[in-house]
């Protein structure tokens, strides 16, 4: 038993490693097709997250804020606490369900008048910015410019979301189409944000891959020719590939052209 | 043109190994060069934290987990360097229950790497529910609020903790660092920063970064780092930019990948043009037939 523990710890690092590369393994194989290996590491994530999270919540929040004060430091008034807590499971009975409701409209007050407190604090200064000055500023006539595109902007958005009355006149219906074609360009803006996150996290994986799990456990001289020689083959399987989809793509493919001609 | 009416049939699962490969180049041969263009946010994000004095401590409210890890890792790791480089004082309160262990461990590699001390110069709140009397507290009475750092050390300890002494409520708070991947900045800005007048900077994934500019034109926020782009940018000014670094790795990598995405956008298009130039030849000559 102590050896396994020893051998346990003094491996502990590659364990860890070799575990992410399997689960990282797992997760993207839904790229190639709806398999049983990444849904049975999709419970493995969601069981561990929530794992982990019920025990952080109780050594950080439950155990010292709640639990020990009650138990052991007088504080018995925080039993209250735990009552208002169980008024939510309420919502599982039929019969007693009307007590989860007096605790979610307590909540729901709460975060209505923060949401008062948040519009104020949030949204006014944003208004307030709105009032751009046309005057030249400190770059010249460049924030005069910036000022006339940014109230084009505006104007022509808020005209779009004018819905008290049809978009008849002529000036009203362009400026409200030229808002729309504005609202697809912010679109496109988040969408491209939205890219380049999401590669950000793929980047992030295969840096672990490559350099945590590749380099250091699979192959331990990354300099060797045998790297070079795999990533080169790897490399000329893909094009392979390509080439290969290119000169007979799939019956499905071939089928639904034939029906679209 | 029949070949770009092929690519069109093409399997996606080879666009995802193509765009695999070209993710990995920048990986295999680690180019250590940064940007050199920074963005006016991230130097107005610099200048905030280069000026807070050294009695005042920052607070990097921490809003992030492994999902997100490559995004905002980077990004905290740049804030703490720039901070411990500077010897500005600072405290990370995670609102995300794994969170709390990824930032401690970052901070704890760079420590190391500058010859610093946990508690001395920096400090870990640990994993807290984000509450809006916990983001209330930070601005009255900090220790009580936070009560105990990430190893349970009281805060009032000034022997275990010196790095808390003076600091208690807003007036010792010099900036807040907003490191999210949810939408936790309008509860920061609302119940943390803006009744205390505090200077609020940002550090978003790059999906929440584009609805973010419109808090920096109102000077709401005073600077953003935008994902890792926004990290390696950060790192360029404070003289990391001849050194290979994880933002430095996946912003080359982005990089590439871009302009990748950009051809197979192109060559979709004129695929599609194509085809439909081909469908209406085929259907004139049916006609004629």
């Amino acid at each position: 038993m102590t050896e396994i523990a020893g051998w346990l710890a003094r491996n502990s690092t590659s364990i860890i490693v070799w575990c992410g590369a399997l689960c990282t393994f797992a997760i993207y194989s839904i790229l190639y097709a709806e398999n049983k290996f990444y849904r049975l590491f999709e419970h493995v994530y969601i069981g561990l997250a929530s794992g982990y999270g019920v025990y952080i919540a109780w050594r950080d929040v439950l155990g010292p804020k709640w639990w020990i004060p009650m138990r052991f430091g007088g504080e018995w008034y925080w039993i209250f606490a735990a009552v208002a807590g169980s008024m939510f499971y309420f919502m599982y009975s039929q019969k007693h369900v009307w007590i989860s409701r007096v605790i979610f409209g307590f909540f729901m007050g709460v975060t209505a008048g923060g949401m008062f407190r948040g519009f104020y604090e949030v949204y006014f200064p944003q208004i307030g910015s709105s009032m751009k000055s046309l005057a030249p500023g400190a770059n010249g006539w460049w924030d005069t410019a910036n000022a006339l595109v940014f109230y084009v902007l505006l104007f022509s958005a808020m005209t779009y979301f004018f819905f008290s009355f049809e978009h008849k006149h002529p000036a009203v219906a362009a400026t409200a189409r030229a808002g729309r074609w504005f609202l697809m360009i912010g679109f496109g803006a988040i969408f491209g944000a939205t890219v380049m996150g999401r590669l950000t996290l793929l980047i992030g994986r295969l840096n672990f891959l490559l350099n945590d799990w590749c380099l250091q456990e699979v192959v331990p001289d990354w300099k060797s020719i045998y790297f070079k020689i795999i990533v080169g083959l790897v490399v000329v399987a893909l094009i392979g590939l390509i080439v290969n989809s290119i000169a007979r793509p799939k019956q499905k493919n071939s089928t639904s052209s034939g029906t679209e001609e | 043109m029949d070949l770009l009416i092929k690519l069109q049939k093409i399997d996606r699962r080879i666009i995802y190994a193509l765009v695999v490969v070209v993710l990995m180049l920048p990986l295999i041969f680690h180019p250590a060069g940064h940007p050199t263009l920074v963005t006016p946010e991230v130097h107005d994000a610099f200048d905030v934290i280069d000026q807070v004095p050294k009695d005042k401590m920052v607070i990097l409210s921490s809003a992030w987990g492994p999902s997100t890890e490559y995004e905002n890792g980077p990004q905290t790791a740049a804030l703490m360097h720039h901070m411990l480089l500077k010897g500005i004082r600072f405290g990370i309160v995670s609102w995300d229950p794994q969170g709390a262990q990824l930032t401690y461990n970052i901070g704890n590699n760079l420590q190391t790497e500058l010859h610093k001390q946990y508690g001395v110069d920096w400090v870990h709140f640990g994993y807290k529910v984000l509450i809006e009397a916990a983001l209330r507290g930070i601005g009255t009475n900090l220790p009580k609020t936070m009560e105990t750092d990430m190893n349970g050390t009281r805060l009032t300890d000034l022997s275990k903790l010196p790095v808390m002494k003076g600091i208690r409520d807003s007036r010792d708070i010099g900036a807040v660092v907003e490191i999210s991947a949810s939408g936790t900045l309008e509860g920061t800005m609302t119940y943390m920063t803006q009744p205390n007048n505090l200077p609020l900077l940002y550090c978003p994934t790059a999906v929440m970064s584009v609805e973010a500019y419109r808090y920096l034109d109102s000077r709401q926020l005073k600077g953003m780092l935008n994902s890792a782009v926004g990290a390696a940018q950060y790192e360029t000014l404070i003289g990391l930019s001849s050194f290979t670094t994880p933002a430095s790795v996946t912003t080359w990598a982005l990089s590439t990948a871009h302009i990748f995405i950009i051809v197979l956008i192109l060559l979709g298009n004129l695929g599609y043009f194509a085809s439909k130039k081909a469908a209406r030849r085929q259907g004139g000559e049916a006609n004629n037939d």
